[in-house]
């Protein structure tokens, strides 16, 4: 059997509310909605890590496989699954691929992990999907657009939801689009895009798959979809005769904003989190066609989440001050600090240092000391140390909160942190609300963008406090 | 090398914004005066050491700063450079040449020029990743917090020690900041980096300091009020200690185990210190000083501060000069600046700063933060 072992999700902690956008255009608005903003610190690749990083942590095995999904990658050219794999410490053989081009890339890479298994060529696969697409300010997408991430382990073994089949649909239909040229997506938003565009193509991709299984709509427990309107999320599941009370699952768009390439992983991941074992579930995603998988859970489906469950996400949040602050964010004003320029020489020396979170162990005293050092820091032993990854939960030992150096928001938090089972780091921390930087408070490591230089990006890990 | 080494003249410039002065003019100052002071003619000084940590803008990462500015040629010029300890190692190292009998009379001039520069004066140096976002303040701060949370002190006890330095300061008349400043302005300064406000951290200075050292035994020729090099020491620990898991950031070795070696070789003990200048960069700093150089006990300085045993009036005045938080801070300079200090007070030149009956003074640099650590003992001759 291939199906889902595991599952996961991230939001970012950050949301903007549409009445807020509206306010700060003159316009009015009853939308009481919001959408969730990655932090400036944040791009579709970090929120892909997080998703990653939450998953492999729960398997007692590294995946074969690791597959990236995203329409708003922050590279043109890097491939990005290489570069996740490579955070998340797996071996070197690892067979990486990124899709992209439209949401129904991530639902896609899920089918295509599948198709690697049956293949014979990995046993597990894991499908990490994060978007952050940006929208024009003032333009309809503004409100609609959120940013998220998920991530999905494909494997034969402790399978929570069996793959049973797919079906595709391809043919050229504009709905949203982004240039090359042109750093925001736009869209044909509205009823032709909706009726002649996405309930067409996903109805027709579900069809073919009920009826290739002998399945009627009743049969169906939920549908998991991607839905940029969801409006139209409504009238598709009218049109297959779903009760959308009842067999549609959470609308990812309505909660916060729609996800992209994350978005039908997420809506998948929210009916796992409720679904009873030997269920039927749909999962779509439409994109230029459509894209549908049909699943049936297993008696461990209770089991198939790794960190927190959909409805955490919703309530972990904290809402942007101002308009200001979410534009800053998004990087339409210049803000961030110049940064030094990291040639591929000092990259490649400390990959495993600053990108594996590797340190030395001592195997005389069992001393863990970062960044990696030849000489023991306690007993002063030389060359008896090993590599190790380190944990990323920790505590903070001391800190500060600092106003002078060049940032794109003051206070930067900066602290000391220990680490589980060893290690000591000295960190930026992120995402955190008033009071939370504190002597002992825990802390997860996260991997961020830390600055531009020489027209690259640098990551690097950061602290957020637990929450 | 007790009492091997002798200073027989000091120099200093004004210490503040000197936007109308260059490097080498603060150099020329410093070192004339000092020449001046010891009556000496510059083609008597046999080598010399230049304490800086960013060299004037025609100079390079070597002596030749030094020896341009004063058409010193020819000579033995070393540079040193060692975080904010920068000043007190050169004296230290012009006190081993002298004492090793290679040189007999040997210039220290430590000079910088921060406001010339961009950045606040100090561009960042160090990993493009590692550690980023660190800052002068954030750093001293992370031990400040982790001193306050254990030892349960307020940021009011910091304060107290801001407005005895500026009291200080503000009789001085070559200090930056030549002003008394009050509790509540301390505490209501905007934040740098928690817990300091702005009265919490030492100025960007720019200025220089010289002195001339030669053997004891020659000292009178010079002058009869010569004050003798009782003791150094020198210690360095992890430079990054925010990577060390073995410390436990309530204070610095590096500055205990200096002490250690400056108390050992003076043959004293801390009690026998009458004043100290020791490195207040930011207020917190001069707590964890004083317990670092033996003053006090550990956690007990804020005491100390509070009952106003360090003031100019008290049994172990600090920083009579108005220290870093006052006087300045220009990196090179600040550590040669605290000789200076140490020899006027020893020799009664101080006027209204005037630290009574001083037979013994103490000078300390610290940086890093806590990696480097240099103290010089000083004192009259018995």
């Amino acid at each position: 059997m291939v199906g889902i072992a595991k599952h996961s999700a991230y939001v970012p902690r950050l949301r903007m509310s549409r009445t807020e956008i509206a306010r700060a255009w003159g316009r009015a608005s009853s939308d009481e909605g919001e959408v969730a903003v990655a932090k400036y610190d944040e791009d579709a690749f970090t929120l892909a890590v997080e998703a990653a990083l939450t998953c492999i942590e729960s398997m007692p095995q590294p995946p074969g496989a690791l597959l990236f999904a995203s329409t708003s990658a922050p590279y043109f050219e890097k491939q990005l699954s290489a570069f996740v794999a490579t955070v998340c410490d797996l071996p070197r053989k690892t067979l990486c691929c990124d899709f992209g081009g439209s949401a129904r890339a991530g639902l896609q890479a899920l089918v295509a992990a599948d198709a690697m298994i049956k293949s014979g060529r990995v046993d597990s696969c894991l499908v990490a999907a994060g978007d952050s697409r940006p929208a024009l300010p003032e333009s309809e997408g503004e409100g609609v657009l959120g940013d998220a991430a998920a991530a999905f382990v494909v494997a034969r073994d402790q399978v929570v939801a069996e793959l049973v089949g797919s079906a595709s649909v391809s043919e050229e239909f504009t709905y949203f689009w982004r240039t090359a040229a042109s750093p925001f997506v736009s869209g044909y938003l509205g009823k032709f895009s909706q009726t002649h565009g996405y309930v067409r193509d996903m109805a027709e991709a579900i069809n073919a798959l009920l009826a290739e299984a002998g399945l009627k709509p009743k049969d169906i427990a939920k549908l998991a979809c991607h839905a940029p309107e969801p409006r139209a999320a409504v009238d598709l599941a009218r049109k297959l005769g779903l009760d959308p009370k009842e067999q549609l699952g959470p609308l990812v768009t309505s909660a916060i904003g729609s996800a992209g390439t994350a978005e039908c992983l997420l809506a998948l991941g929210a009916v796992l989190d409720e679904a009873e074992p030997g269920q039927w579930i749909l999962a779509a995603a439409f994109g230029e066609g459509a894209d549908a998988i049909l699943l049936r859970t297993t008696a461990l489906v209770a089991e198939g989440r790794a960190g927190n469950p959909w409805k955490h996400w919703l309530d972990a949040k904290q809402h942007l001050p101002s308009y200001q602050k979410y534009l800053k964010y998004r990087g339409m004003f210049r803000d961030n600090e110049g940064g030094e320029v990291i040639t591929n020489v000092l990259e490649h020396k400390e990959l495993a240092q600053n990108v594996r979170l590797h340190g030395s162990r001592c195997k005389s005293c069992g001393m863990v000391q970062y960044p990696m050092a030849q000489v023991c820091i306690s007993c002063r032993m030389a060359g008896n140390t090993e590599e190790v990854r380190l944990s990323r939960a920790g505590t903070i030992f001391t800190y500060t909160m600092d106003y002078l150096i060049p940032n794109v928001e003051h206070p930067l938090p900066m602290a000391v942190v220990d680490l589980e089972g060893g290690g000591r780091l000295y960190l930026q921390v992120t995402d955190f609300a008033e009071g939370e930087v504190d002597v002992g408070r825990p802390v997860t490591l996260t991997f961020r963008r830390l600055h531009e230089g020489g027209g690259n990006y640098n990551y690097f890990w950061k602290a957020r406090p637990v929450r | 090398m007790r009492d091997k080494v002798a200073v027989i003249g000091v120099g200093c410039t004004q210490f503040g914004d000197l936007f109308e002065k260059s490097y080498e003019e603060l150099i020329c100052d410093a070192a004339f005066e000092a020449y001046a002071d010891a009556k000496i003619d510059p083609k008597d000084i046999q080598a010399a050491y230049l304490g800086t940590y960013l060299p004037g803008p025609g100079g390079g990462k070597s002596a030749t700063s030094l020896g341009d500015a004063l058409r010193l040629y020819d000579r033995p010029i070393s540079r040193v450079e060692n975080y904010c300890a920068t000043g007190t190692d050169a004296f230290r190292n012009a006190c081993l040449a002298v004492a090793s009998g290679t040189y007999d009379i040997v210039l220290v001039v430590g000079a910088e020029k921060l406001k010339d520069r961009p950045g606040r004066g100090l561009p960042r140096f160090g990993h493009p990743l590692l550690a980023k976002g660190n800052s002068a303040p954030g750093l001293f701060a992370l031990a400040a917090n982790r001193y306050m949370h254990t030892f349960k002190i307020g940021r009011d006890v910091l304060a107290k020690v801001a407005v005895k330095n500026h009291y200080n300061g503000a009789r001085n008349p070559r200090a930056h900041l030549r002003m008394e400043i009050t509790e509540e302005k301390v505490l209501r300064a905007p934040i740098i980096a928690w817990p300091f406000g702005l009265f919490d951290c030492c100025p960007t200075t720019d200025g220089a300091a010289a002195a001339i050292v030669c053997r004891a035994d020659w000292a009178k020729r010079f002058r009869d009020d010569f004050v003798l090099v009782k003791g150094v020491g020198l210690a360095v620990t992890a430079g990054r200690p925010y990577f060390d898991p073995t410390f436990d950031y309530l204070g610095f070795r590096s500055t205990q185990q200096a002490a250690r070696q400056a108390y050992e070789m003076a043959g004293i003990a801390p009690r026998d210190v009458d004043f100290a200048e020791v490195h207040d960069c930011f207020t917190w700093t001069e707590l964890s000083n004083m317990e670092d150089l033996g003053f006090c006990a550990k956690g007990e300085a804020g005491y100390w501060v509070k009952e106003g045993r360090t003031w100019l009036s008290g049994d172990l005045p600090i920083n009579p000069s108005g220290g870093l938080k006052s006087f300045g801070h220009p990196i090179g300079a600040s550590g040669v600046r605290m000789i200076y200090e140490c020899v006027m007070q020893l020799q009664g030149r101080c006027g209204e700063r005037q630290v009574k009956n001083a037979e013994i003074g103490l000078a300390h640099n610290v940086g890093g933060p806590g990696a480097v650590s240099c103290v010089v003992i000083l004192g009259l001759p018995s």
